[in-house]
């Protein structure tokens, strides 16, 4: 192999497989032996779409999104406690009507809306969403028959109703790529976790990273040696150190706040709280995604302690911490949680719940026209729900996406996020720029 | 079994452990097509390697790696011996902290990656430690995963493939992490059934329904891990109590009322050797080994597979093929890959302890502790955050800043008849782009480039 990347076309070079394209066996041939760098071309074709000319500066809010990994299980997140069909489905499992004291206080949810309830363990949201800052869209979902956890998530960070024969690239990806700017920084998306989200496959100007505070050269003197030895080469790792190279600058001149103070020790508040530092540290960052793994509650899940409780509070004392840290700044921050899929409506053998569609999405923010529960909801009795036995997803989840990027990024194109998707109706759950 | 006493035998196996060969330095000729086989059956080649394998020849080091033994170097062996996460009872086990049976758990994998000469049963039993992923810090798994090493993954690495399923189904290990050990009968538990089906044999779109997923969990209820007073504890066990003993279809395939335990073995063979799985585990493969799935030679693979009824072995020769390896493109190492390419690259001694995994931890990888059923990502995509870990790990161990490691560039140097970059590199016109970054005589940052560079993190 020699380094053949510097008169290497990218044209050739489409990794196919990674990207969904044929590779041609003339390609594969014409670059034997030019080395990584040869094969690999630009990480996307989106890299080659920017195009400056009608580039602006950012304007509107800073995007969060949080992705439950697993599949939250929105009935118990967000509890239909009015339905009859609840409790019959979840003898075990579920949570009381707020009125209902047979089983004492701590087994009530908390009430929202006279219908739904909150799950006790996100107690720490209740405020939130009785001051208005919060609201609730529930049986929500994507198009994804499958119910397997990778088609699931892929569809959703795609930004497909489902994945057969949609496009590779992330939806923050080319979110970024249809709003280009006049001084682009790496910084533009940050994903705080150490395997790069699906939402950023193929993204220019974004940057994945295990931890804000750990990003650092241990020996800075070797910074010249890697700017030479990254200096061209098209392969995703050669780009990828370019623009690590260009975090290490940015981020060497902002202060790293030590203020624990107030976040919960838990990763999700970590990185919650490495977020509120780079917004307040200006560096350019438009759109943060931050995960929280460990949804998957087939067994044991738990009532009012265990697992999914567990879960529930660490999310939801993480949110508010945010949210009280962050303070007046809210106003320019729109923060989405969502999850791949719901599950099963009835509860097995094992005290937990299977695989299943709808669940529920939790919007924050200055913007969020919040207090309420968003649903159409479809009913839990037995001929309403799907021929598996789960609740009917209603609302598109991009819906509510496409509704974020419309009201609260200017000039934004949702169309070209959302490739296949139709506004229904103005969402109506972000109130517009002003 | 404590660390400390780990370590205590690290000064053994130095002393066991081969010297660097004399000659260290590249092949004359074309050395790219050894380099080539070399990387894509091993974790990278180590000092001498690429003259030794041009020398025996490529059909014979292939036969070589196709069969390996059970005879490991003594100095691996000695370490090897030391780690009660592979040697003791998973009950008994459980008084051990999780930490420190995690810590061992890698410690071992680490060790064999890098100094077995069995390399390509080594990366056999990465792909398929991911492709039966189990998540170590889930329960007691972390208690399970090495018997579940040692008797399926290790065991079958290069056997059948439906006794790896087989295994795989019974292994405390995985019936504990999927929860097929409360799968009941009544509302049986989907979870085992439903990635058996989707991530272990058939793939997503393999041709199954919602239906099936429900049927194989009936199948499999029952299926789960002795805990009752008097028996032993923590094996598989079938409990026919627990069992739904009515007449179940999966795949269209009709089985009979009070098969008990036969249900799940029924439903393994109709999975492991069915045409949909034989493509699916060869594209698996082929993108893990070769870098693509290019249907050629996929379809090509499957077919053999299936001829000869789920053998691996026959499917892996297939694979790399003299053309198939000389048209595979680069694949990106991933972390785990990469730490281990340039300990053997360098000859590094280790005994692969926490410090060094500390590092695999800042790169994304910490061994058996990925959450979700489908293991480790394999895009290059999804690793391109993990650059500044590499460098820091590459520059941590060329100043031999990692406790437990210990790299002798010096050495490496003079064997090399002073090409250090090259030898580390694999070619001279690498070595050349690479050391014109770096100072002259710096021999620690010129190992540093060598292993920080682009190219390094591709095989």
């Amino acid at each position: 192999m020699s380094n053949g990347c510097e008169s290497y076309r990218v044209a050739e070079s489409k990794r196919s497989e990674e990207f969904g394209w044929q590779m041609s066996r003339r390609g594969l041939l014409a670059t034997v032996g030019l080395g990584a760098a040869g094969w690999l071309g630009a990480k996307s074709a989106l890299a080659q779409v920017v195009v400056s000319e009608d580039a602006k500066d950012h304007e509107g809010d800073i995007l969060i999104s949080v992705f439950l990994r697993g599949g939250m299980d929105g009935l118990s997140a967000v509890v239909p406690y009015a339905e009859d069909a609840y409790h019959r489905g979840r003898p075990n499992l579920r949570l009381r009507s707020p009125k209902d004291n047979s089983a004492g206080a701590a087994y009530k949810a908390l009430d929202l809306d006279g219908f739904f309830g909150l799950n006790p363990g996100l107690a720490a949201l209740l405020p939130l969403y009785k001051e208005g800052k919060m609201a609730v869209v529930h049986a929500v979902g994507s198009g994804d028959q499958t119910r397997s956890h990778f088609e699931a998530m892929n569809a959703m960070e795609r930004g497909m109703h489902q994945i057969r024969g949609g496009v590779q690239t992330g939806w923050v990806a080319r979110h970024l790529a249809s709003t280009p700017r006049r001084n682009p920084t790496p910084l533009r998306a940050v994903a705080l976790s150490s395997v790069m989200p699906d939402a950023l496959r193929g993204a220019s100007h974004a940057t994945t990273m295990a931890s804000l505070t750990d990003f650092r050269l241990a020996d800075p003197g070797l910074k010249e040696m890697l700017t030479g030895l990254y200096g061209n080469g098209n392969d995703v790792m050669a780009q990828a150190g370019r623009e690590t190279l260009q975090v290490l600058d940015k981020l060497s001149h902002i202060k790293m706040e030590n203020k624990p103070a107030g976040y919960p020790g838990s990763g999700l508040g970590i990185a919650l709280q490495q977020v509120a530092t780079l917004i307040r540290s200006g560096v350019g960052l438009e759109v943060a995604c931050l995960e929280m793994g460990g949804w998957d509650t087939h067994v044991a899940q738990g009532t009012i302690s265990g697992w999914l409780p567990g879960y529930l509070k660490e999310l939801g004392d993480a949110l508010a911490a945010f949210e009280k840290d962050m303070g007046p700044e809210m106003r320019r921050i729109t923060l989405i949680v969502q999850t791949e899929f719901g599950r099963r409506v009835n509860e097995n053998t094992g005290l937990g719940t299977d695989h299943g569609r709808a669940s529920a999405m939790f919007l924050l923010g200055g913007s969020v026209r919040g207090g309420r529960v968003f649903a159409d909801w479809p009913g839990m009795e037995e001929k309403q729900l799907d021929e598996v036995g789960d609740l009917r997803v209603t609302t598109d989840y991009r819906d509510v996406l496409a509704d974020a990027l419309t009201q609260r990024v200017a000039g934004s194109r949702p169309a070209e996020v959302f490739p296949g998707w139709e506004p229904k109706r103005s969402g109506g759950y972000f109130s517009p720029l002003s | 079994m404590t660390g400390a006493a780990v370590a205590g035998c690290a000064p053994i196996a130095r002393r066991l452990a081969a010297d660097l060969p004399a000659d260290v330095s590249l092949p004359k000729g074309d050395v790219e097509p050894t380099l080539r086989l070399v990387n894509r059956l091993s974790f990278g080649s180590t000092p001498g390697e690429v003259s030794r394998v041009k020398a025996l020849g490529r059909q014979a080091y292939l036969d070589q790696q196709l069969n390996p033994t059970d005879d490991e170097p003594a100095h691996l062996t000695v370490q090897l011996y030391r780690l009660d996460a592979y040697r003791m009872d998973s009950h008994e086990m459980e008084e051990l902290p999780i930490d420190l049976v995690l810590m061992q758990l890698q410690q071992g994998t680490i060790l064999r990656a890098t100094y077995s000469p069995h390399q390509l049963r080594e990366r056999l039993i990465e792909f398929w430690s991911d492709h039966f992923n189990i998540y170590a810090r889930k329960g007691s798994s972390a208690f399970r995963k090495g018997v579940d090493d040692t008797n399926v993954i290790r065991k079958h690495a290069l056997g059948n493939f439906k006794d790896l399923v087989s295994g795989s189904a019974h292994s405390p290990a995985m019936l504990a992490y999927l929860d097929n050990q409360v799968n009941v009968k009544g509302v049986a538990n989907e979870n085992y059934a439903r990635e058996l089906m989707e991530l272990h044999t058939l793939g997503v779109h393999g041709g199954y329904t919602q239906r099936d997923v429900q049927e194989v969990a009936r199948c499999f209820t029952g299926w789960g891990i002795e805990n009752r007073f008097m028996r032993p504890k923590g094996k598989f066990v079938f409990n026919s109590e627990r069992h739904d003993d009515g007449e179940k279809v999966v795949l269209g395939n009709r089985i009979a009322p009070l098969g008990g335990e036969k249900d799940g073995e029924r439903v393994i063979e109709l999975l492991a050797l069915h045409p949909n799985t034989a493509k699916f585990i060869c594209t698996k493969m082929c993108r893990y080994f070769l870098g693509h799935t290019e249907s050629k030679v996929v379809d090509q693979m499957a077919k053999v597979y299936l001829a000869n009824r789920g053998e691996i072995k026959p499917v892996v020769a297939e694979m790399f093929s003299e053309a198939n390896l000389a048209e595979a493109p680069p694949v990106q190492k991933r972390p785990f890959d990469y730490m281990i390419s340039a300990l053997r690259a360098t000859g590094a001694q280790t005994d692969g302890g926490r410090a060094l995994q500390e590092h695999l931890d800042r790169m994304g990888m910490p061994l058996y502790q990925w959450p979700m059923p489908d293991g480790y990502p394999v895009k290059s995509e999804a690793w391109t955050g993990t650059l500044l870990a590499r460098w820091n790990f590459a520059a941590a161990m060329a100043r031999n800043e990692i406790s437990g490691t210990v790299v002798d560039i010096k050495k490496l140097e003079e064997r090399s008849k002073g090409d250090l970059a090259s030898v580390l590199t694999g070619s001279s016109e690498r070595a050349r782009l690479v050391a014109k970054h770096v100072p002259a005589n710096d021999l620690t940052k010129l190992a540093t480039a060598c292993l920080a560079s682009p190219d390094f993190q591709w095989r």
